[in-house]
């Protein structure tokens, strides 16, 4: 298994070399992600996710495979990694929300973290073609491969996706109605002054409906634009030197790198948890 | 707040620049949701699925196991405490049984010394009456020899032959001389 994954990643640089070399030096990675097929809506960071959900995929079944009560290997692993997670977000979103919404939070920080180190092999966004108009010059460049999250869309699909899971989590847990006292009503007040202070408490529901439909904004942006950055950086770091020595500079970054995907893996799921949290405390309140 | 919401929608190139310069594409857009969904079906069938019912499955165990070793030490505490009354039972009824004994043994040897001294009384007064029957019986054996001896002697002396009643009377006069 070591044997090949040395011969896979050797085979990756190798190739990243050659392609950089044929095709003449430095090239950006372009801000937005690009297709592929002229009809099909396959970009190459779409590539990537199906790579991340196979690379997913394979490490479940080879975790899950054989399942004991004592756990070994993979299974181990795979057991400490999601145990972890579920304890962190059930520390923070108390058990009832996490066995609710675990299969989604887990999937969201997975996910992400396996794209985000995904994207850090060396030829993902570096390897692919300079692209030239009619007249011989140069219109952008080309890349087979691209870090699934800097790319808007899939950075956006899954804010959105947990916009609206948010809504229906929220409704759900609070009621229609509860779910409207807690962004439109005035809190801990009765009577006269529940009434007098309603205009006012309408005018802050407003505001916080244009906060609620910007986070998923916001969460997008945020992971594409760390991302996108991290990759910016280690590509400019390795134009600063002679091809040769390309590698260098951008090493000490790599081991950054990694820790930013972590973190932005546990940002937005921490983000999502928090908002989630945040809108069902209401419901919680009256509940007991 | 209205002004801002209306300058927002006075200003529809906004988006279209934003969309342009991201990439923001609506097909590729979903693609990625139905991508992002395939995630989620899988990491919910491969991993989650599994490996949160075979965690819940061990904290089941668990749970189960300390409810055991709760009832366990429950039930032992129990068993010591039953062991402790009856050792202490045992050892009072072994006290008890032993000042019966004790009682017993002695109440026993005051019986069996009353049933020695009275045999030995019995011993006594028997060998009392043999001695006094012996003695009665030596004395009359005694008198009767001396009686003989007397008639004999008197009969060689005299040389009479002495009648029944001569003996008779010679054996009564030495008697009463001799005493008993």
């Amino acid at each position: 298994m070591r044997f090949a994954l040395q011969t896979v990643s050797l085979w990756l640089l190798s190739l990243a070399s050659t392609f950089a070399a044929a095709e003449g030096g430095h090239h950006a990675l372009p801000l937005d992600a690009q297709k592929l097929h002229d009809w099909l809506p396959v970009s190459n960071s779409i590539i990537m996710v199906w790579i991340a959900v196979g690379v997913i995929v394979l490490f479940c079944r080879a975790a899950t495979k054989k399942m004991s009560l004592v756990p070994a290997g993979f299974q181990n692993f795979a057991e400490w990694a999601m145990e972890s997670l579920y304890d962190f977000l059930e520390n923070l979103m108390g058990p009832h929300l996490t066995k609710r919404t675990f299969w989604f939070f887990g999937t969201i920080f997975f996910f992400i973290l396996v794209s985000n180190y995904l994207g850090l092999i060396p030829s993902v966004g570096t390897v692919g073609w300079h692209l030239e108009d009619g007249k011989g010059h140069s219109a952008g460049f080309l890349p087979i491969l691209r870090g699934a999250n800097a790319d808007i869309n899939m950075t956006a699909a899954m804010a959105f996706t947990f916009a609206l899971l948010w809504i229906y989590w929220a409704i759900t847990e609070n009621g229609l109605k509860g779910f409207l006292a807690h962004i439109f009503a005035p809190k801990g007040v009765k009577g006269f002054l529940f009434w007098a202070l309603m205009p006012l408490f309408l005018f802050v529901g407003v505001l916080e409906v244009i906060s609620i439909a910007i986070r998923p904004v916001a969460l997008s942006f945020r992971l594409f634009g760390n991302i996108y950055g991290g990759e910016q950086t280690l590509e400019k770091l390795m134009a600063l030197v002679p091809e040769k020595l390309a590698f260098l500079p951008a090493l000490p970054f790599y081991f950054m790198e990694l820790l930013v995907g972590f973190v932005q893996a546990l940002v937005f799921t921490l983000l999502c948890a928090i908002f989630l949290k945040l809108i069902c405390d209401h419901g919680d309140e009256e509940h007991h | 707040m209205m002004t801002f919401l209306a300058a927002a929608a006075e200003q529809p190139g906004a988006f279209e620049t934003i969309k342009t310069t991201f990439g923001l594409h609506g097909a590729f857009f979903a693609a990625q949701v139905i991508n992002f969904f395939l995630v989620v079906f899988v990491l919910k069938k491969f991993a989650f699925g599994p490996i949160q019912a075979i965690l819940e499955q061990r904290r089941t165990r668990i749970l189960e196991g300390e409810e055991k070793l709760k009832r366990i030490e429950k039930q032992l505490a129990e068993s010591e405490a039953t062991t402790a009354a009856t050792i202490a039972k045992a050892n009072e009824d072994a006290v008890r049984l032993i000042a019966e004994a004790k009682e017993g043994a002695v109440a026993f040897t005051e019986q069996k010394s009353q049933e020695a001294i009275s045999q030995a009384q019995q011993i006594l007064a028997k060998a009392e009456a043999a001695g006094n029957a012996d003695r009665e019986r030596i004395s009359i054996e005694l008198k009767r020899e001396f009686g003989r001896l007397v008639a004999t002697t008197t009969t060689q002396v005299t040389g009479k032959v002495l009648t029944p009643e001569d003996q008779h009377r010679i054996n009564e006069e030495a008697l009463s001389k001799v005493g008993n």
